[in-house]
């Protein structure tokens, strides 16, 4: 569904990312873990439009988005709740999931049922639908990331993209996250997961991969990373 | 009493006025970072390519293509004064180009409409109404109807239609619209359109009541950074405020002290606002996230 | 300056010097003195538009009060020029600093704005106040008269030679101080700037400050000059020249505004006569076809680039041949000349040239001075100016909250950091550590709260307030000044140690030269000590990762802190480096300052840190020594299945 090779990129003249590779197959749950800095959101931005890759390239359904502006490539598919949420402040809760269909509501994506996807997002976030008038400034953390996620899966996406949704979270909403991760999972979602909790992301994942110093050093299915004893010992800590 | 009056009834028209062209000010700022320092003479043009048109048919049919021609303007300076120079790392190159632009505007417009000031035929009777003593121009009132009118219609539109709302949530966070599939170099381009489309409606609207010619942008483009500036860059209805102060400040001004001080008191509230409360009257200052 | 630059400026002078006697015509050296005034004008302005990056559009308004003020004092008190001239320079700068204040103090286009207004205002004003400046009559005055000697065309030219000259060496010597230092560097990151000390408000009302007092010398010189002045000549379209030809000169350099000053006094001349016009606008669209053949044969400007600017200067030429009287377009000339410099020149015609000359002969373009100093390990340590007097903690934040809408990034967090200690702050992403931080040195001021550090109460003091208070710190997204070499850097840091004024600045003065080869010493000592002595000359932009984060601490030690706030000093260095930032760490607590560290590198943390403070969700969760810490259940929890990661 989603392939990434060889991605480079860089920030001005300092290159982050020293060629990755990372595959999400339809329908499956790969998470990309790493310590801070090793180039998780990075990756994700070279996805989705953010920043240009440097070099390699990035395939959606066959379909060849490297270096595209962010736009075209959420209208080909792929939706991204980007790190720190980053919600429309001025704007409503509703407003803000309706931004998130805009490629239906105008052009480049299949209409479908709006309404009734806006309603099944506000079954999965209930705390979402009583705040549904509320600007989304005004929201919390926690509540601005299920703003986040639900604007995202509002594109009726091929590919959702998460980028930390646990950041910045109390422990008891990091696990709501987690539990919706694998409500999305059991729909039959694809997802691409960047995440700071290692041993929470291989739990819901099928695959994964280790990014270090922007490159991937171990990969496999999440089980056997589960039980690694070098990803254990450097990203699973004291707990597991 | 009667004529303290008779200053704040004629500063209202004026005010509004103000208060249209800073509205367009806003528009391009919250998209873009950048307004169009030529916004003055997307009034000038608008007014004089109405001139030219109003002499073939009414006023009311001229309105409408009057429009299409800001908004076409409007892209023009977007498109070379602009979106250039978002790309390059100068932060004030749009100052000097759309200045350039404006400059360039001016002259044109001398040479194809002559630099005498010309006369803007009236649309409505030029017989003033009487309002317990106190006269009104009937095209005054459409001054203030027309502006209110004209914004509006696009606070409904960001409000209502999803393009509006797209055009908010680009001036909330550029990057995020991006990814909501919103094109947000054409959202910019649109604001530019709409700004400069605004101005030449007011334009129109101001014609009749004052002397047209190629140099009556120049000063309304600048009181109205005034206006923009105490109504707040980012706040809507604070312009109409601002400019209804500036409006009647400046009436009151030019009758009371004279008529050659009546520019000054812009500059005064200018400087002011900026000492006391940057972000403007109403506007609410962000604390942005580093 | 090398020796080949200052033979060059001696026999520059010379020539200017002879140039009466080589053209005796009065008409000439009356268009040389306006050139000269012009150029005064223009060196202040570049220190506005070229340096610290903000467009005036009311220079020609301070070039009409420098001027009436000159007048008038003549006018109505007699006034001469000896007294008048230092006059409007004060007057001037004193409007300068009216705009400045209020309009610099937000980000954002208000000072184009606020001149643009005050330029149309002060033509108003002059016409309006006839009894103080006669209005559009206008007021006549006569050159000065010298010990009986008056002072006629020629001999007025030497005086603005002089005062040209004079300016040149001011400037100058200001640009290459640490005023001019600050300047850059608050325009290369700003929030660095602030945080060293270095106010990004101060200094950028002190550059308009200065360049409106140089306006009004130019100005009053302009007065004596033209014997005659009325309010019309200070208009926009004067203020439009001196912006053409700032940009179109060279910003950043004293040539270019002498090349500005020539060609925007020549251009209403070429204008006018159309053949002339008609001669030199074809010579340009020729060069310009022949230099673009030249960059696509060498591969280095595509066809599409060179297309539309190519295409401009024709149509420029063309149109000098279609037409009879182009004067009448000079605007729109002026307005397509300045989108040409600003979309392909725009350094100027000197940075086009420098550009080139760097190409073929590097060596001969200085683009930093080379500064040799030798450090040592004396100099690195310096008396804070703040010595601590507190006898209990030395920074304490109480009940903090930061909310940013209806997010709340720190609830009611307390934290005391004691004195001589090294004071960890560790947490998961968005716990809230860089909120604090920037909480700390005045980057956001707390919705509540009370910081108080050695027994003063700063909250909601600015950055560079709060950095002479003695608090630094380093960035977690390097905040260096790219451009600069790694000792600049470090001067920056340095700053506040310059106690001279502007006046010893420019007369480098003892005390000047003092501090200077003071801050040269200690610079060289503090990359010692990072070891970067190597890389001193290094633009620190071109520094691999991390000796730029080494070079920031080398900066903020620079500050002479009692506290020094690092934030993830280690991340992205190797293993070996770690261990020497590490080392470096417990030195500089050794030495006496007080260092809370923000890291992810849990090694680093346990094995430096004598205080640790967890935060999670925005507060603090545990507190205490590394062990008790580690050991912590609501610490494990908080870093279930993540954070608590090795190097």
């Amino acid at each position: 569904m989603l392939q990434i090779q060889n991605l480079h990129a860089a920030y001005g003249k300092v290159e982050v990312l020293h060629g990755i590779s990372v595959e999400v197959p339809k329908g499956k749950v790969v998470t990309l873990i790493g310590s801070n800095g090793a180039g998780k959101t990075t990756t994700m931005r070279a996805i989705s439009g953010m920043i240009k890759p440097v070099s390699g390239s990035v395939t959606l359904n066959g379909k060849d988005i490297t270096g595209i502006t962010s736009d075209k490539i959420a209208r080909a598919g792929l939706a991204h709740s980007p790190e720190g949420r980053r919600v429309f402040a001025t704007l409503s809760v509703s407003d803000n999931l309706l931004l998130g269909a805009f490629p239906r509501l105008t052009f480049g994506r299949e209409r479908g049922d709006v309404p009734g996807d806006l309603a099944r997002v506000f079954e999965l976030f209930p705390r979402l639908k009583e705040r549904e008038n509320q600007l989304a400034g005004t929201l919390s953390g926690g509540e601005q990331q299920m703003l986040a996620m639900g604007r995202a899966l509002m594109l009726n996406p091929d590919v959702l993209l998460l980028d930390e949704p646990s950041m910045g979270l109390a422990p008891l909403l990091v696990k709501e996250v987690f539990r919706i991760i694998s409500e999305l999972k059991g729909r039959g979602i694809t997802m691409l997961l960047v995440e700071q909790f290692a041993a929470a992301a291989l739990d819901v994942a099928d695959y994964g991969y280790v990014l270090e110093n922007g490159r991937i050093s171990v990969h496999g299915p999440a089980e056997q990373l589960q039980h690694d004893p070098a990803v254990k010992a450097a990203y699973l800590g004291a707990a597991h | 009493m009667e004529i303290l009056a008779q200053l704040v009834v004629s500063g209202i028209a004026l005010g509004m006025i103000y208060a249209v062209i800073a509205f367009g000010y806003q528009l391009t700022f919250a998209t873009s970072s950048t307004l169009n320092f030529g916004q003055g003479e997307a009034l000038m043009l608008g007014a004089l390519v109405g001139l030219t048109l109003v002499g073939h048919m009414s006023y009311w049919l001229m309105i409408p293509l009057v429009l299409v021609f800001g908004a076409l303007q409007g892209v023009f300076v977007e498109r070379i004064g602009v979106r250039p120079t978002l790309k390059t790392k100068s932060e004030f190159g749009w100052i000097m180009t759309t200045i350039s632009l404006a400059i360039i505007f001016k002259n044109v417009a001398e040479n194809i409409w002559g630099r005498d000031d010309l006369m803007f035929p009236s649309p409505l009777p030029t017989a003033p109404l009487q309002f317990f003593g106190i006269r009104v121009l009937p095209m005054e009132i459409l001054v203030v109807v027309g502006a209110l009118a004209i914004m509006l219609a696009v606070e409904i539109f960001n409000r209502k239609s999803i393009y509006g709302k797209a055009v908010v949530a680009t001036s909330n966070d550029r990057d995020a619209a991006g990814l909501m599939g919103i094109n947000t170099s054409m959202v910019i381009t649109f604001s530019y359109a709409l700004s400069s489309m605004i101005a030449a409606f007011a334009g129109v609207l101001i014609a009749p009541l004052t002397l047209t010619g190629a140099t009556m942008g120049v000063v309304l483009g600048l009181k109205a950074f005034a206006v923009a500036i105490i109504g707040g860059l980012n706040s809507g209805m604070g312009v109409i405020v601002g400019g209804l102060i500036l409006g009647i400040a400046e009436t009151t001004t030019g009758y009371y002290l004279s008529t050659g001080y009546k520019d000054v008191p812009g500059l005064l509230l200018l400087l002011l606002v900026l000492a006391i409360k940057p972000a403007g009257m109403f506007g609410k200052s962000v604390i942005k996230k580093v | 300056m090398s020796m080949l630059k200052k033979v060059s400026v001696v026999v520059a002078i010379a020539v200017a010097a002879m140039l009466p006697t080589v053209w005796p015509n009065p008409y000439y050296i009356h268009l040389m003195v306006i050139i000269g005034i012009y150029a005064i004008l223009l060196l202040g302005l570049d220190i506005v538009v070229g340096y610290v990056g903000e467009v005036s559009l009311g220079h020609a308004a301070l070039f009409g009060i420098g001027s009436y003020t000159a007048g008038v004092l003549n006018f109505q008190l007699g006034v001469p020029f000896l007294l008048a001239v230092p006059a409007s320079i004060v007057v001037t700068a004193v409007f300068g600093a009216l705009l400045a204040l209020p309009a610099l103090r937000v980000n954002g286009p208000y000072l184009a704005m606020v001149t643009l207004a005050f330029g149309t205002i002060i033509q108003i004003l002059i016409n309006e106040m006839d009894f103080l400046t006669n209005g559009p009559l206008g007021i006549s005055l006569r050159k000065p008269v010298f010990f009986g000697h008056h002072i006629n065309g020629t001999d007025y030219y030497y005086i603005v030679l002089f005062a040209l000259v004079l300016t040149l060496f001011v400037v100058q010597r200001i640009l290459k101080s640490h005023l001019g230092r600050a300047f850059e560097a608050l325009r290369d990151s700003p929030i660095a700037s602030d945080c060293m000390g270095v106010s990004v408000y101060g200094y950028k009302v002190y550059a308009f400050v200065l360049s409106a007092g140089i306006a009004g010398l130019a100005g009053s010189l302009f007065t004596y000059s033209e014997e005659y002045i009325s309010p019309n000549t200070y208009n926009f379209e004067l203020t439009i020249l001196f912006l053409l030809a700032v940009i179109m000169g060279g910003r950043k350099t004293r040539t270019g505004p002498i090349l500005g000053a020539i060609i925007i006094v020549m251009l209403p001349n070429v204008l006018s006569d159309i053949e002339l016009f008609r001669t030199i606008s074809t010579a340009i669209a020729v060069f310009m076809a022949v230099y673009s053949v030249y960059a696509v044969a060498t591969g280095q400007r595509t066809p599409k680039q060179l297309a539309l600017p190519l295409l401009v200067v024709i149509a420029l030429a063309v149109s000098g041949y279609l037409m009879q009287d182009i004067a009448e377009q000079r605007l729109t000339i002026f307005g397509v000349m300045i989108l040409f410099v600003v979309y392909y020149l725009p350094n100027g015609i000197m940075g086009f040239l420098r550009g080139i000359v760097l190409k073929v002969k590097p060596h001969w373009i200085h683009r930093h001075e080379e500064i040799h100093e030798h450090g040592d390990n004396q100099h690195v340590w310096s008396v804070p100016e703040h010595p601590v007097t507190e006898q209990g903690y030395l920074l304490e934040a109480r009940n903090i909250i930061m909310q940013f809408g209806g997010l709340r990034a720190l609830n009611e967090v307390n934290l005391k950091i004691s004195k001589g200690s090294v004071h960890g702050l560790i947490g998961p992403n968005g716990s809230g550590k860089s909120t604090m931080m920037n909480v700390l040195t005045g980057i956001y001021k707390p919705t509540a709260g009370e910081i108080e550090f050695n027994g003063k109460l700063i909250t909601g003091a600015s950055p560079s307030s709060i950095a002479g208070e003695g608090i630094a710190r380093t960035f977690q997204n390097v905040q260096l000044f790219g451009e600069m070499t790694a000792i600049e850097n470090v001067l920056v840091g340095l700053h506040h140690s310059y106690r001279h004024n502007l006046l010893d600045v420019v007369f480098h003065t003892p005390r000047c030269r003092r501090e200077k080869n003071a801050a040269r010493v200690r610079a060289a000592s503090l990359l010692k000590f990072v070891g970067l002595s190597d890389l001193a000359n290094e633009e620190a932009r071109n520094l691999p990762y991390g000796k730029q984060r080494l070079l920031e601490i080398a900066r903020a030690m620079a500050l002479n802190p009692s506290l020094l706030l690092l934030d993830e000093p280690a991340a992205g260095l190797t293993a070996p480096d770690i261990k020497e930032l590490m080392g470096m760490i417990s030195k500089i607590r050794d030495h006496g300052i007080t260092v809370i560290l923000i890291e992810h590198h849990m090694d680093v943390v346990m094995s430096i840190c004598d205080t640790v403070t967890v935060l999670d969700f925005g507060q603090k969760i545990a507190e205490g020594t590394p062990a008790t810490v580690q050991s912590d259940e609501k610490v494990i929890e908080a870093y279930l299945g993540g954070s608590a990661q090795a190097a």
